[in-house]
């Protein structure tokens, strides 16, 4: 009798104690969430709501799904797509297999040039989109940039190359800087979690006489598998977002083969003004974006 | 440690709230409702300061200054914009309802705004004296659409070419360029030259077409060499699609083809005066007074301008107005406000004249007169303005006709597109919303 | 003892051919990195004619300091400090907002934790740009286009840093919290004086971490800065490739303004930067 009354009672003070938890969290949560809700949440359902409207400087009238049909049959939205697909297909496999190259190798070095190569890598980063665009348009630049003097002065090329003007060579002067800017990350990431694989199992694979090659395939590899999954996903976003590095460097040509859908985006709005298109057009890259945020969110629950 | 800690916590604040508070005391107090009337003026950089060094908006705050002092109960507020993000700004602005009260501009970008209904119309500005003034039907009519004139105009002044004088001495080209009276020259002497300056091994003139900046000089390169237009004659429509620019588009692909004209789809007419100032090209085909001024302190060598080579030796020639719309900003305090500070910039004689001269054009008002007495190179330009064409900057889309514009270009002459196909394809979409 | 061993190991390891054939190849490749900003800051020392020389001067001969008097007929100085403003107060904001999220998303249990979790990590992979036309309009309606904030407040709305946050307060042991329950403490004191503490190397990562984020967050500068002595110093460069004629000296001498200072202060704090990436991101 007495202990169901306790239970009774306990239960009651576990539950104040539960209502009292919740309030406190979201009290904690709320400053987060007033900014998330307003600058993220909001906006997007502003978004989503206003691309099924002819939204211009002008006109503000609900067209239902118009925006979208017209959408799959613009022919530069598709090939900014397909630019954007082959930029972020690219760049991924590079940017892992580059990053774990030189992870590996200044994994081995001593502390001060390990962090030395660690900020260099990351330096592009750091200076920022702009300072490492302009520097590059003058770098490709068809007249007086140094590839062009370089190559020709080693014989390589007979005739200055129109680096950024001709679609062969735009799309990978593009990749390129896009690989420089990318890969400070992941080395930082896989140098960490270089230091967590097991090292008396790498000691006992190289007691076993495994080669350099076979300890790293069967003893460090499946321990970077998660940080791997990890490089992939954030390069996909980031190819995926790359805006600046177009508008400063080609705005989007020549005859759109570096053109992506975030410049296009940007073109619609602030340029032709089409709001309500440009809108329909963000909501198709966040679609086609959170195919890779599902496979991000599992990626990351599987090690939690 | 907890003491370290909680000490950096209050820094932290303290800091937050030193910063919002400068913020705020930074921001000038709301007035309150009766007293002045408060207008926002946005500038882009047409005027040119005073001295070269004074950052920009100095010249335009002496401006608001003596319009403030002759009208004390109305206050200005200046914001000075750039043309590399200005428009993006603008229609940020428009779109959020936060529009100034006076833009500073020109027609293209004035008018489009005016017929999405985001202005005042200025009909009442427009009297018979000020339209006798001006003497000028297109000038006029490229201030409005035909209902509504939405622009009050200051001054305008022609877009034409300039060449590198000792780069065709020394390919022996100069014999082709006429350097009497004004300098009207032909397709056929045009090319002669190209061809010479491309066999002495020099880089001609590049057909630059990245973006829109500066596009109006490879439409009136191409527009001239065989007679053709942009529009039709009553300008309702973008035609592009005639036989004197499909003749004009085919030469300047059999030019760029041959390595006798570059091509420079990564360039825009900022990159081509570039190189055109370090003497890699030896002409330009986007010059005006604002390129001149700028760049002529940095050139080591002899520029003649010129204006577009043509069939028939008559050229018709783009041009800038200079002027300002006013925004509706549902306010007819503001409203008046703005007119008069408008009226204030362009009709005094006095502040009217200089501010001409600070945009290093022509007035358009004729009572003006002369502004440029004695100086020959304005004299040339005082002849180009008889060459003016039609205004199309004012017709309904045209910031995606020029969108259009370069893209075919780009389409055409990388060789991806046939010229059918490029031409096709600029007819529909630059019509598609006339 | 155990250090010794790495040691040798690692001196072993570095005199072995392979490495040193990878060092030199990891020198090389460095260089490559290094070139762009040892290229930005010597062309905005190189006069106008000599920054176009073909072959080109590796070092300025000719060196002047035009540019820069050039650049400071521009609000360049004003430029810089909106950059630093902006990406100080953003840096301090998130720091604060998210390790309060991150901490009770991590330690509490409460009614729709999950749900408020998995909405933040879905929200990390949208595009920005996506919502960057009504985030224009919110900001107008707020009052404060054109101003730092509507640069820093969609900043601290991005959930990245809760998200750090939640994955290092995990590591926070849950006897800790528990003993000061059990002496009384409250809340707010457990998280002052137990959480904060303990996450101190999650601030330093956080805190350099968005400071760089935002200094280069170009797109959402460009569209929610408009006047001129409001532009950020990355706006800044950006408008100097004029309509008139590009100054590529200019250019270089803007550049070297907003780079120089940022690398410095990531060289200063870099220990906490790769620090904290790391932790957060394989422990998580």
């Amino acid at each position: 009798m007495s202990t169901l009354a306790d239970n009774k009672k306990l239960f009651a003070r576990s539950r104040a104690i539960q209502r009292q938890q919740t309030k406190v969290s979201y009290l904690f949560l709320l400053p987060a969430l007033l900014f998330f809700f307003g600058f993220v949440v909001f906006p997007m359902i502003m978004g989503i709501y206003t691309s099924f409207f002819n939204y211009t400087m002008k006109e503000f009238s609900f067209i239902g799904i118009r925006n979208y049909i017209e959408l799959f049959n613009d022919s530069t939205f598709g090939q900014s797509v397909t630019n954007t697909l082959i930029i972020a297909v690219a760049s991924v496999p590079l940017v892992m297999l580059f990053s774990l190259w030189v992870a590996t190798v200044i994994y081995q070095m001593p502390v001060f040039s390990r962090s030395f190569f660690r900020g260099v890598f990351y330096l592009p980063v750091v200076m920022g989109s702009v300072p490492v665009v302009v520097v590059w348009k003058w770098v490709f630049h068809r007249y007086h940039g140094i590839l062009n003097w370089t190559l020709s002065s080693l014989g390589i090329i007979s005739e200055n190359i129109n680096w950024l003007g001709e679609a062969q060579y735009a799309i990978w002067c593009v990749l390129a800087i896009l690989f420089t800017t990318s890969i400070g990350q992941p080395i930082v990431l896989y140098v960490a979690s270089l230091g967590n694989v097991d090292q008396s199992q790498v000691e006992a694979s190289e007691v076993d006489g495994c080669s350099k090659w076979q300890t790293f395939l069967h003893v460090k590899w499946p321990s970077l598998l998660p940080t791997t999954l990890y490089v992939a996903v954030i390069t996909t976003i980031n190819s995926f977002q790359c805006f600046a590095l177009i508008q400063l460097l080609t705005s989007g040509g020549p005859d759109g083969s570096t053109s992506t859908v975030m410049y296009y985006l940007y073109d619609t709005a602030f340029r032709i003004y089409r709001y309500g298109y440009a809108n329909a057009m963000g909501v198709i890259l966040a679609i086609i974006i959170a195919a890779f945020s599902a496979f991000q969110f599992r990626v990351m629950r599987t090690d939690d | 440690m907890n003491k370290k800690t909680l000490t950096t916590i209050l820094v932290v604040l303290l800091v937050i709230a030193a910063a919002v508070a400068i913020y705020f005391a930074t921001k000038p107090a709301q007035e309150p409702k009766e007293a002045a009337t408060e207008i926002t003026w946005w500038a882009f950089p047409t005027f040119a300061q005073k001295d070269a060094k004074d950052p920009a908006g100095t010249y335009e705050q002496t401006l608001v200054d003596a319009f403030q002092a002759k009208y004390p109960n109305i206050k200005v507020k200046l914001e000075t914009i750039d043309f590399t993000s200005g428009p993006e700004k603008l229609v940020a602005a428009i779109e959020g309802n936060k529009a100034p009260d006076v833009l500073f501009d020109a027609p293209g970008r004035i008018v489009e705004y005016g017929m999405n209904g985001k202005l005042v119309s200025l009909n009442d500005l427009f009297t018979d004296e000020l339209k006798a003034d001006i003497n000028n039907e297109g000038l006029v009519a490229a201030c409005g659409d035909g209902t509504n004139y939405w622009m009050y105009p200051l001054s305008s002044s022609p877009f034409y070419m300039a060449i590198n004088k000792e780069a065709f001495e020394e390919a022996d080209a100069l014999q082709y360029v006429n350097l009497e009276g004004d300098r009207t020259w032909t397709t056929e002497n045009y090319v002669k030259a190209l061809e010479a300056l491309h066999a002495a091994g020099k880089l001609t003139s590049s057909v630059y077409c990245m973006n829109q900046g500066g596009d109006q000089g490879t439409r009136a390169l191409i527009n001239n060499l065989y007679g053709g237009s942009m529009a039709n004659a009553d300008l309702t429509k973008y035609e592009v699609d005639s036989p004197e620019n499909r003749k004009a588009l085919e030469l300047v692909k059999k030019l760029v083809d041959d390595k006798v004209l570059e091509f420079g789809p990564e360039i825009n007419a900022g990159g081509e005066i570039e190189l055109f100032v370090n003497k890699t090209l030896a002409m330009t085909i986007c010059w005006g007074t604002t390129a001149a001024k700028i760049n002529t302190p940095n050139m080591d060598f002899t520029q003649v301008w010129l204006p577009f080579p043509s069939d028939d030796g008559k050229p018709v020639l783009e041009y800038l107005i200079n002027g300002f719309g006013i925004f509706d900003n549902k306010d007819e305090a503001r409203v008046k406000a703005a007119k008069l500070f408008v009226q204030f910039l362009c009709d005094s004689e006095e502040v009217g004249k200089a501010n001409v001269l600070a945009t290093g054009a022509f007035p358009v008002r004729t009572s003006f007169g002369n502004l440029y007495e004695g100086n020959a190179d304005y004299e040339l330009l005082t002849a180009f303005t008889k060459y003016y064409g039609p205004y199309y900057n004012t017709m309904k889309g045209f910031a995606n006709m020029r969108l259009q514009w370069w893209t075919m270009l780009q389409a055409y002459l990388s060789g991806n597109t046939s010229l059918d196909d490029a031409l096709a394809t600029f007819q529909t979409e630059s019509n598609k919303d006339l | 003892m155990s250090t010794m061993n790495t040691m040798t190991r690692e001196q072993r390891n570095m005199r072995s051919p392979y490495m040193i054939a990878m060092t030199i190849l990891m020198v090389l490749v460095a260089l490559l990195f290094i070139f762009p900003f040892y290229w930005i800051i010597t062309g905005s020392f190189k006069s106008s004619a000599e920054i176009n020389l073909i072959p080109p001067h590796w070092f300025p001969m000719d060196s002047t300091f035009a540019h820069y008097e050039r650049l400071f007929w521009e609000p360049a100085w004003q430029w810089l400090f909106n950059s630093a403003f902006m990406s100080f107060v953003a840096m301090v904001l998130v720091c604060i907002v998210a390790s309060m999220a991150g901490y009770v998303l991590a330690k509490k249990q409460f009614p729709g934790r999950l749900a408020i979790f998995s909405l933040l990590v879905a929200a990390m992979a949208l595009p920005r740009q996506a919502i960057l036309i009504p985030l224009v309009r919110i900001m107008n309606t707020l009052g404060i286009s054109d101003t730092p904030w509507a640069v820093i407040l969609p900043s601290v709305g991005w959930p990245f840093g809760i998200f750090m946050m939640k994955q290092f307060s995990e590591g926070i042991p849950g006897e800790m919290m528990e003993a000061a329950r059990i002496d009384g403490a409250g809340e707010v004191y457990t998280f002052l004086r137990i959480v904060m503490p303990m996450l101190k190397p999650a601030f330093g990562a956080l805190a350099i971490f968005t400071f760089i984020i935002v200094w280069n967050d170009y797109m959402m500068q460009l569209v929610m800065l408009t006047s001129r002595r409001n532009l950020s110093i990355a706006l800044g460069i950006a408008t100097l490739q004029a309509e008139f004629g590009i100054n590529y000296g200019l250019i270089m001498a803007g550049a070297t303004l907003g780079s120089v200072p940022i690398v410095l202060i990531f060289i200063m704090f870099q220990k906490y930067f790769t620090q904290g990436i790391a932790l957060g991101a394989v422990k998580g």
